[in-house]
Protein backbone atom coordinates (compact mmCIF):
# COMPACT_ATOMS: atom_id res chain seq x y z
CA UNK A 1 0.00 0.00 0.00
CA UNK A 2 2.86 2.38 0.82
CA UNK A 3 4.35 1.72 -2.61
CA UNK A 4 1.10 2.82 -4.19
CA UNK A 5 1.00 5.90 -2.03
CA UNK A 6 4.51 6.89 -3.00
CA UNK A 7 3.83 6.28 -6.67
CA UNK A 8 0.81 8.56 -6.48
CA UNK A 9 2.62 11.26 -4.55
CA UNK A 10 5.31 11.30 -7.24
CA UNK A 11 2.66 12.32 -9.77
CA UNK A 12 1.47 15.32 -7.76
CA UNK A 13 3.74 17.91 -9.42
CA UNK A 14 2.57 16.83 -12.86
CA UNK A 15 -1.06 16.84 -11.78
CA UNK A 16 -0.69 20.33 -10.36
CA UNK A 17 0.95 21.59 -13.51
CA UNK A 18 -1.83 20.16 -15.65
CA UNK A 19 -4.54 21.49 -13.35
CA UNK A 20 -3.02 24.95 -13.21
CA UNK A 21 -2.74 25.14 -16.97
CA UNK A 22 -6.30 23.93 -17.35
CA UNK A 23 -7.81 26.31 -14.82
CA UNK A 24 -5.30 29.16 -14.55
CA UNK A 25 -6.49 30.00 -11.04
CA UNK A 26 -3.98 28.52 -8.57
CA UNK A 27 -6.50 27.93 -5.86
CA UNK A 28 -9.05 26.23 -8.09
CA UNK A 29 -6.26 24.12 -9.56
CA UNK A 30 -5.11 22.87 -6.18
CA UNK A 31 -8.74 22.13 -5.31
CA UNK A 32 -8.92 19.95 -8.37
CA UNK A 33 -5.68 18.14 -7.49
CA UNK A 34 -6.88 17.61 -3.95
CA UNK A 35 -10.20 16.20 -5.15
CA UNK A 36 -8.32 13.94 -7.51
CA UNK A 37 -6.05 12.64 -4.75
CA UNK A 38 -8.98 12.03 -2.45
CA UNK A 39 -10.68 10.02 -5.13
CA UNK A 40 -7.49 8.14 -5.91
CA UNK A 41 -6.89 7.15 -2.31
CA UNK A 42 -10.48 6.06 -1.88
CA UNK A 43 -10.22 3.82 -4.93
CA UNK A 44 -6.74 2.42 -4.60
CA UNK A 45 -8.04 -1.05 -5.36
CA UNK A 46 -8.90 0.11 -8.90
CA UNK A 47 -5.28 0.60 -9.66
CA UNK A 48 -2.94 -2.33 -10.27
CA UNK A 49 0.62 -1.94 -9.03
CA UNK A 50 3.12 -2.41 -11.79
CA UNK A 51 1.28 -0.10 -14.17
CA UNK A 52 1.96 3.62 -14.14
CA UNK A 53 -0.43 5.53 -11.92
CA UNK A 54 -0.03 8.43 -14.28
CA UNK A 55 -2.70 7.57 -16.80
CA UNK A 56 -5.08 6.48 -14.07
CA UNK A 57 -4.63 9.70 -12.09
CA UNK A 58 -4.91 11.96 -15.11
CA UNK A 59 -8.10 10.17 -16.11
CA UNK A 60 -9.55 10.65 -12.64
CA UNK A 61 -8.62 14.28 -12.71
CA UNK A 62 -9.95 14.81 -16.18
CA UNK A 63 -13.33 13.40 -15.15
CA UNK A 64 -13.41 15.71 -12.14
CA UNK A 65 -12.46 18.61 -14.37
CA UNK A 66 -15.31 17.87 -16.76
CA UNK A 67 -17.76 17.44 -13.86
CA UNK A 68 -16.76 20.72 -12.33
CA UNK A 69 -15.97 22.75 -15.39
CA UNK A 70 -19.00 24.98 -15.15
CA UNK A 71 -18.83 25.62 -11.43
CA UNK A 72 -15.13 26.28 -11.56
CA UNK A 73 -15.54 28.57 -14.52
CA UNK A 74 -17.88 30.72 -12.50
CA UNK A 75 -15.51 30.70 -9.58
CA UNK A 76 -12.47 31.70 -11.59
CA UNK A 77 -14.43 34.43 -13.33
CA UNK A 78 -15.27 35.85 -9.93
CA UNK A 79 -11.62 35.66 -8.96
CA UNK A 80 -10.62 37.47 -12.14
CA UNK A 81 -13.22 40.15 -11.59
CA UNK A 82 -12.02 40.66 -8.03
CA UNK A 83 -8.44 40.71 -9.23
CA UNK A 84 -9.27 43.38 -11.77
CA UNK A 85 -10.27 45.65 -8.90
CA UNK A 86 -6.84 45.59 -7.30
CA UNK A 87 -4.34 46.56 -9.97
CA UNK A 88 -2.03 48.04 -7.33
CA UNK A 89 -1.17 44.51 -6.23
CA UNK A 90 0.49 43.71 -9.52
CA UNK A 91 4.05 42.46 -9.55
CA UNK A 92 6.28 42.72 -12.57
CA UNK A 93 6.24 39.51 -14.58
CA UNK A 94 9.39 38.08 -16.11
CA UNK A 95 9.65 38.76 -19.79
CA UNK A 96 10.40 36.11 -22.35
CA UNK A 97 10.85 37.63 -25.76
CA UNK A 98 7.79 39.48 -26.80
CA UNK A 99 5.33 37.75 -24.50
CA UNK A 100 5.72 37.05 -20.85
CA UNK A 101 5.18 33.63 -19.39
CA UNK A 102 1.89 34.53 -17.80
CA UNK A 103 0.47 35.81 -21.07
CA UNK A 104 0.66 32.33 -22.49
CA UNK A 105 -1.30 30.82 -19.61
CA UNK A 106 -3.92 33.51 -20.00
CA UNK A 107 -4.05 32.91 -23.72
CA UNK A 108 -4.56 29.21 -23.12
CA UNK A 109 -7.77 30.00 -21.27
CA UNK A 110 -9.20 31.32 -24.52
CA UNK A 111 -8.83 27.86 -26.06
CA UNK A 112 -11.85 25.59 -25.49
CA UNK A 113 -11.45 23.15 -22.56
CA UNK A 114 -11.43 20.07 -24.84
CA UNK A 115 -8.67 21.39 -27.03
CA UNK A 116 -6.79 22.87 -24.09
CA UNK A 117 -6.71 19.50 -22.32
CA UNK A 118 -5.53 17.69 -25.45
CA UNK A 119 -2.83 20.24 -26.11
CA UNK A 120 -1.54 20.07 -22.53
CA UNK A 121 -1.46 16.30 -22.22
CA UNK A 122 0.46 15.91 -25.45
CA UNK A 123 2.48 19.12 -25.63
CA UNK A 124 3.40 19.59 -21.98
CA UNK A 125 2.90 16.26 -20.23
CA UNK A 126 4.46 14.43 -23.16
CA UNK A 127 1.78 11.79 -23.59
CA UNK A 128 1.37 9.91 -26.84
CA UNK A 129 -1.82 10.44 -28.81
CA UNK A 130 -3.03 7.01 -27.69
CA UNK A 131 -2.37 7.76 -24.00
CA UNK A 132 -3.97 11.18 -24.14
CA UNK A 133 -6.97 9.82 -26.05
CA UNK A 134 -7.38 7.21 -23.35
CA UNK A 135 -7.23 9.80 -20.56
CA UNK A 136 -9.78 12.01 -22.30
CA UNK A 137 -11.97 9.08 -23.32
CA UNK A 138 -12.06 9.96 -27.02
CA UNK A 139 -10.89 8.17 -30.20
CA UNK A 140 -7.33 8.88 -31.30
CA UNK A 141 -8.53 10.69 -34.42
CA UNK A 142 -10.55 13.09 -32.28
CA UNK A 143 -7.58 13.66 -30.03
CA UNK A 144 -5.36 14.44 -33.03
CA UNK A 145 -7.72 17.04 -34.36
CA UNK A 146 -8.11 18.60 -30.91
CA UNK A 147 -4.36 18.94 -30.57
CA UNK A 148 -4.07 20.51 -34.02
CA UNK A 149 -6.96 22.90 -33.49
CA UNK A 150 -5.82 23.73 -29.98
CA UNK A 151 -2.44 24.77 -31.38
CA UNK A 152 -4.06 26.89 -34.06
CA UNK A 153 -6.32 28.55 -31.51
CA UNK A 154 -3.47 29.26 -29.15
CA UNK A 155 -1.42 30.75 -31.96
CA UNK A 156 -4.27 33.05 -32.92
CA UNK A 157 -4.84 34.20 -29.36
CA UNK A 158 -1.12 34.82 -28.85
CA UNK A 159 -1.01 36.86 -32.04
CA UNK A 160 -3.86 38.95 -30.73
CA UNK A 161 -2.11 39.44 -27.41
CA UNK A 162 1.08 40.38 -29.21
CA UNK A 163 -0.75 42.96 -31.24
CA UNK A 164 -2.49 44.47 -28.29
CA UNK A 165 0.23 43.80 -25.90
CA UNK A 166 -0.57 44.56 -22.36
CA UNK A 167 2.61 44.81 -20.45
CA UNK A 168 1.43 45.35 -16.95
CA UNK A 169 -0.13 47.79 -14.62
CA UNK A 170 2.21 49.29 -12.10
CA UNK A 171 1.69 49.85 -8.42
CA UNK B 1 11.01 6.43 -50.06
CA UNK B 2 7.48 6.03 -48.90
CA UNK B 3 6.17 8.26 -51.66
CA UNK B 4 3.51 9.66 -49.36
CA UNK B 5 2.62 13.32 -49.52
CA UNK B 6 2.62 15.59 -46.52
CA UNK B 7 0.43 18.40 -45.30
CA UNK B 8 -0.07 20.65 -42.32
CA UNK B 9 -1.35 17.75 -40.24
CA UNK B 10 2.07 16.14 -40.40
CA UNK B 11 3.58 19.13 -38.67
CA UNK B 12 1.59 18.24 -35.58
CA UNK B 13 2.48 14.56 -35.88
CA UNK B 14 6.17 15.35 -36.21
CA UNK B 15 6.09 17.77 -33.30
CA UNK B 16 4.36 15.23 -31.09
CA UNK B 17 6.64 12.35 -32.02
CA UNK B 18 3.80 10.56 -33.79
CA UNK B 19 5.26 10.56 -37.27
CA UNK B 20 6.64 7.08 -38.12
CA UNK B 21 10.42 7.13 -38.05
CA UNK B 22 10.67 5.89 -41.64
CA UNK B 23 8.66 8.90 -42.82
CA UNK B 24 10.95 11.44 -41.14
CA UNK B 25 13.51 11.88 -43.97
CA UNK B 26 10.77 12.43 -46.54
CA UNK B 27 8.97 14.77 -44.16
CA UNK B 28 12.10 16.81 -43.57
CA UNK B 29 12.78 16.97 -47.29
CA UNK B 30 9.22 18.21 -47.82
CA UNK B 31 9.65 20.81 -45.08
CA UNK B 32 12.80 22.06 -46.81
CA UNK B 33 10.75 22.92 -49.88
CA UNK B 34 7.98 24.66 -47.96
CA UNK B 35 8.99 27.86 -46.22
CA UNK B 36 5.43 28.46 -45.01
CA UNK B 37 5.21 25.07 -43.36
CA UNK B 38 8.67 25.46 -41.90
CA UNK B 39 7.61 28.75 -40.33
CA UNK B 40 4.45 27.17 -38.98
CA UNK B 41 6.37 24.29 -37.49
CA UNK B 42 8.85 26.65 -35.84
CA UNK B 43 6.01 28.75 -34.54
CA UNK B 44 4.22 25.82 -32.93
CA UNK B 45 7.46 24.69 -31.42
CA UNK B 46 8.14 28.09 -29.89
CA UNK B 47 4.58 28.37 -28.55
CA UNK B 48 5.05 25.00 -26.93
CA UNK B 49 8.36 26.08 -25.41
CA UNK B 50 6.66 29.18 -24.01
CA UNK B 51 3.95 27.05 -22.48
CA UNK B 52 6.43 24.61 -20.98
CA UNK B 53 8.51 27.43 -19.55
CA UNK B 54 5.46 29.04 -18.01
CA UNK B 55 4.54 25.79 -16.32
CA UNK B 56 8.06 24.79 -15.34
CA UNK B 57 8.02 27.50 -12.68
CA UNK B 58 5.18 25.72 -11.01
CA UNK B 59 6.90 22.35 -10.93
CA UNK B 60 9.72 23.85 -8.92
CA UNK B 61 7.36 25.31 -6.33
CA UNK B 62 6.97 23.55 -3.02
CA UNK B 63 3.75 21.68 -2.56
CA UNK B 64 1.18 23.55 -0.53
CA UNK B 65 0.62 21.90 2.87
CA UNK B 66 -2.78 20.54 1.93
CA UNK B 67 -1.27 18.53 -0.90
CA UNK B 68 1.59 17.13 1.10
CA UNK B 69 1.56 13.47 1.87
CA UNK B 70 0.66 13.75 5.53
CA UNK B 71 -2.41 15.76 4.70
CA UNK B 72 -3.84 13.29 2.25
CA UNK B 73 -6.51 11.32 3.98
CA UNK B 74 -7.43 14.30 6.17
CA UNK B 75 -8.60 16.25 3.19
CA UNK B 76 -12.17 16.76 4.29
CA UNK B 77 -11.09 18.43 7.52
CA UNK B 78 -8.41 20.44 5.80
CA UNK B 79 -10.81 21.80 3.23
CA UNK B 80 -13.09 23.59 5.68
CA UNK B 81 -12.78 26.46 8.12
CA UNK B 82 -9.51 28.23 8.63
CA UNK B 83 -7.76 26.08 6.04
CA UNK B 84 -9.80 27.91 3.46
CA UNK B 85 -8.56 31.25 4.76
CA UNK B 86 -4.97 30.04 4.72
CA UNK B 87 -5.45 28.80 1.22
CA UNK B 88 -6.76 32.16 0.16
CA UNK B 89 -3.71 33.80 1.70
CA UNK B 90 -1.46 31.30 0.01
CA UNK B 91 -3.01 32.19 -3.29
CA UNK B 92 -2.28 35.89 -2.94
CA UNK B 93 0.90 35.75 -4.97
CA UNK B 94 -0.82 33.93 -7.78
CA UNK B 95 -3.74 36.29 -7.54
CA UNK B 96 -1.40 39.23 -7.92
CA UNK B 97 -0.16 37.80 -11.17
CA UNK B 98 -3.67 37.06 -12.30
CA UNK B 99 -4.59 40.60 -11.32
CA UNK B 100 -2.02 41.97 -13.69
CA UNK B 101 -3.10 39.79 -16.53
CA UNK B 102 -6.80 40.13 -15.87
CA UNK B 103 -6.58 43.87 -15.44
CA UNK B 104 -4.45 44.11 -18.51
CA UNK B 105 -6.94 42.18 -20.57
CA UNK B 106 -9.79 44.11 -19.07
CA UNK B 107 -8.13 47.45 -19.61
CA UNK B 108 -7.10 46.51 -23.12
CA UNK B 109 -10.61 45.59 -24.02
CA UNK B 110 -12.22 48.62 -22.41
CA UNK B 111 -10.43 50.76 -24.91
CA UNK B 112 -12.27 49.16 -27.77
CA UNK B 113 -15.55 48.53 -26.05
CA UNK B 114 -16.37 51.70 -24.19
CA UNK B 115 -13.53 54.09 -24.94
CA UNK B 116 -11.90 55.67 -21.94
CA UNK B 117 -11.73 58.86 -19.94
CA UNK B 118 -11.45 61.82 -22.23
CA UNK B 119 -8.70 63.31 -20.18
CA UNK B 120 -6.28 60.48 -20.87
CA UNK B 121 -7.17 60.35 -24.53
CA UNK B 122 -6.90 64.13 -24.75
CA UNK B 123 -3.33 63.88 -23.57
CA UNK B 124 -2.56 61.22 -26.14
CA UNK B 125 -4.17 63.37 -28.81
CA UNK B 126 -1.93 66.25 -27.75
CA UNK B 127 1.10 64.02 -27.78
CA UNK B 128 0.37 62.78 -31.28
CA UNK B 129 -0.36 66.29 -32.51
CA UNK B 130 2.84 67.62 -30.92
CA UNK B 131 4.76 64.80 -32.54
CA UNK B 132 3.32 65.61 -35.92
CA UNK B 133 4.17 69.29 -35.63
CA UNK B 134 7.72 68.99 -34.32
CA UNK B 135 8.83 65.79 -36.03
CA UNK B 136 8.14 67.52 -39.34
CA UNK B 137 10.28 70.49 -38.31
CA UNK B 138 13.60 70.84 -40.10
CA UNK B 139 15.43 73.59 -38.23
CA UNK B 140 13.83 73.78 -34.82
CA UNK B 141 12.89 70.27 -33.91
CA UNK B 142 13.89 70.77 -30.29
CA UNK B 143 14.22 73.63 -27.88
CA UNK B 144 17.19 72.21 -25.99
CA UNK B 145 19.53 69.84 -27.82
CA UNK B 146 20.92 66.50 -26.73
CA UNK B 147 24.32 68.13 -26.12
CA UNK B 148 22.77 69.61 -22.98
CA UNK B 149 21.14 66.39 -21.93
CA UNK B 150 21.38 66.77 -18.16
CA UNK B 151 20.21 70.36 -18.26
CA UNK B 152 17.31 69.32 -20.51
CA UNK B 153 16.22 66.50 -18.24
CA UNK B 154 16.54 68.57 -15.05
CA UNK B 155 14.66 71.49 -16.54
CA UNK B 156 11.78 69.40 -17.90
CA UNK B 157 11.56 67.39 -14.68
CA UNK B 158 11.22 70.59 -12.67
CA UNK B 159 8.67 72.14 -14.94
CA UNK B 160 6.52 69.05 -15.37
CA UNK B 161 6.80 68.13 -11.71
CA UNK B 162 7.97 64.54 -11.89
CA UNK B 163 11.38 62.94 -12.18
CA UNK B 164 11.97 62.36 -15.86
CA UNK B 165 14.74 60.73 -17.77
CA UNK B 166 15.54 60.92 -21.46
CA UNK B 167 15.53 57.23 -22.35
CA UNK B 168 18.57 55.86 -24.14
CA UNK B 169 17.19 54.25 -27.29
CA UNK B 170 20.48 53.82 -29.12
CA UNK B 171 20.31 50.04 -28.88
CA UNK B 172 17.17 50.29 -31.00
CA UNK B 173 18.74 52.71 -33.45
CA UNK B 174 17.30 55.99 -32.18
CA UNK B 175 19.43 58.92 -31.00
CA UNK B 176 18.17 61.65 -28.72
CA UNK B 177 17.82 64.96 -30.55
CA UNK B 178 16.68 66.93 -27.53
CA UNK B 179 13.40 68.09 -26.07
CA UNK B 180 10.99 70.89 -25.45
CA UNK B 181 8.48 72.22 -22.98
CA UNK B 182 4.87 72.34 -24.11
CA UNK B 183 1.61 73.54 -22.59
CA UNK B 184 -0.91 70.86 -21.70
CA UNK B 185 -4.27 71.86 -20.30
CA UNK B 186 -2.83 74.68 -18.18
CA UNK B 187 0.13 72.63 -17.00
CA UNK B 188 3.52 71.81 -18.45
CA UNK B 189 4.32 68.81 -20.61
CA UNK B 190 7.65 67.47 -21.84
CA UNK B 191 8.58 66.10 -25.21
CA UNK B 192 11.79 64.21 -26.00
CA UNK B 193 12.50 63.74 -29.71
CA UNK B 194 14.54 60.89 -31.24
CA UNK B 195 15.75 60.14 -34.73
CA UNK B 196 17.17 57.06 -36.44
CA UNK B 197 19.65 56.77 -39.31
CA UNK B 198 16.85 56.80 -41.87
CA UNK B 199 15.51 60.07 -40.48
CA UNK B 200 12.45 58.49 -38.86
CA UNK B 201 11.43 60.31 -35.71
CA UNK B 202 9.66 59.23 -32.60
CA UNK B 203 8.92 61.17 -29.45
CA UNK B 204 8.18 60.57 -25.80
CA UNK B 205 5.59 62.91 -24.39
CA UNK B 206 4.88 63.18 -20.67
CA UNK B 207 1.96 65.18 -19.29
CA UNK B 208 -0.41 65.34 -16.37
CA UNK B 209 -3.71 63.56 -16.77
CA UNK B 210 -6.72 62.96 -14.58
CA UNK B 211 -5.59 60.53 -11.98
CA UNK B 212 -7.13 57.14 -12.69
CA UNK B 213 -6.10 53.58 -12.52
CA UNK B 214 -2.60 52.90 -13.78
CA UNK B 215 -2.67 51.00 -17.02
CA UNK B 216 -0.54 48.79 -19.19
CA UNK B 217 0.32 49.74 -22.73
CA UNK B 218 -2.44 50.83 -25.03
CA UNK B 219 -2.30 51.53 -28.70
CA UNK B 220 -3.64 54.74 -30.19
CA UNK B 221 -4.13 54.76 -33.94
CA UNK B 222 -5.64 57.47 -36.04
CA UNK B 223 -5.16 57.81 -39.79
CA UNK B 224 -1.65 56.42 -39.82
CA UNK B 225 -0.64 58.29 -36.71
CA UNK B 226 0.29 55.87 -34.01
CA UNK B 227 1.26 55.91 -30.37
CA UNK B 228 1.63 53.59 -27.42
CA UNK B 229 0.73 55.11 -24.12
CA UNK B 230 0.28 54.25 -20.49
CA UNK B 231 -0.89 56.00 -17.40
CA UNK B 232 0.82 56.06 -14.06
CA UNK B 233 0.28 58.07 -10.91
CA UNK B 234 -1.51 60.92 -12.63
CA UNK B 235 0.83 61.14 -15.60
CA UNK B 236 0.27 59.94 -19.13
CA UNK B 237 3.30 58.72 -21.08
CA UNK B 238 3.06 58.53 -24.84
CA UNK B 239 5.55 57.19 -27.36
CA UNK B 240 4.45 58.48 -30.76
CA UNK B 241 5.74 57.92 -34.25
CA UNK B 242 4.73 56.78 -37.71
CA UNK B 243 7.02 53.76 -37.72
CA UNK B 244 6.04 50.10 -37.77
CA UNK B 245 3.81 49.11 -34.87
CA UNK B 246 6.11 46.39 -33.55
CA UNK B 247 9.10 48.66 -33.64
CA UNK B 248 7.21 51.41 -31.88
CA UNK B 249 6.04 48.93 -29.25
CA UNK B 250 9.62 47.81 -28.68
CA UNK B 251 10.68 51.44 -28.17
CA UNK B 252 7.77 52.06 -25.82
CA UNK B 253 8.76 48.98 -23.90
CA UNK B 254 12.36 50.11 -23.50
CA UNK B 255 11.23 53.61 -22.56
CA UNK B 256 8.88 52.25 -19.96
CA UNK B 257 11.59 50.12 -18.40
CA UNK B 258 14.10 52.93 -18.29
CA UNK B 259 11.61 55.31 -16.74
CA UNK B 260 10.78 52.70 -14.14
CA UNK B 261 14.43 51.99 -13.40
CA UNK B 262 15.37 55.68 -13.33
CA UNK B 263 12.85 56.53 -10.69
Amino acid sequence: MDGKREAIVREIPGLRRYARALLRDADAADDLVQDCLERAFSRLENWQTGTSPRRWLFTLMHNLFVDGVRARKRRSELASAAAADIPQAVSAPEQNGVLDLHDVLDALQEVSPDRRAALLLVGVEGMSYAEAADVLGVPTGTLMSRVARGRQDLREVLDLVRRRRILKAVQ
Amino acid sequence: MTGRSFDERDIHLALDGELPREDMPAYEAWLETRADMRALSARYESDRALLRDALAELTSENLPPRLQEGMIGNERAAKGGHALVLRRLGAVAALCLIAGAAFGFWAGRQQFVTGETLAALDVVGEAVAAHQVYAAEKLHVVEVGASERSHLVGWLSNRVGTKLIAPDLRADGFDLMGGRLLPSGGKAAAQFMYEDQAGERISLYVAHCIKGEDTGFRLFEDEGRRAFYWQEKGFAYTVAGSIDENRLLQLANVTYRQLLAGR
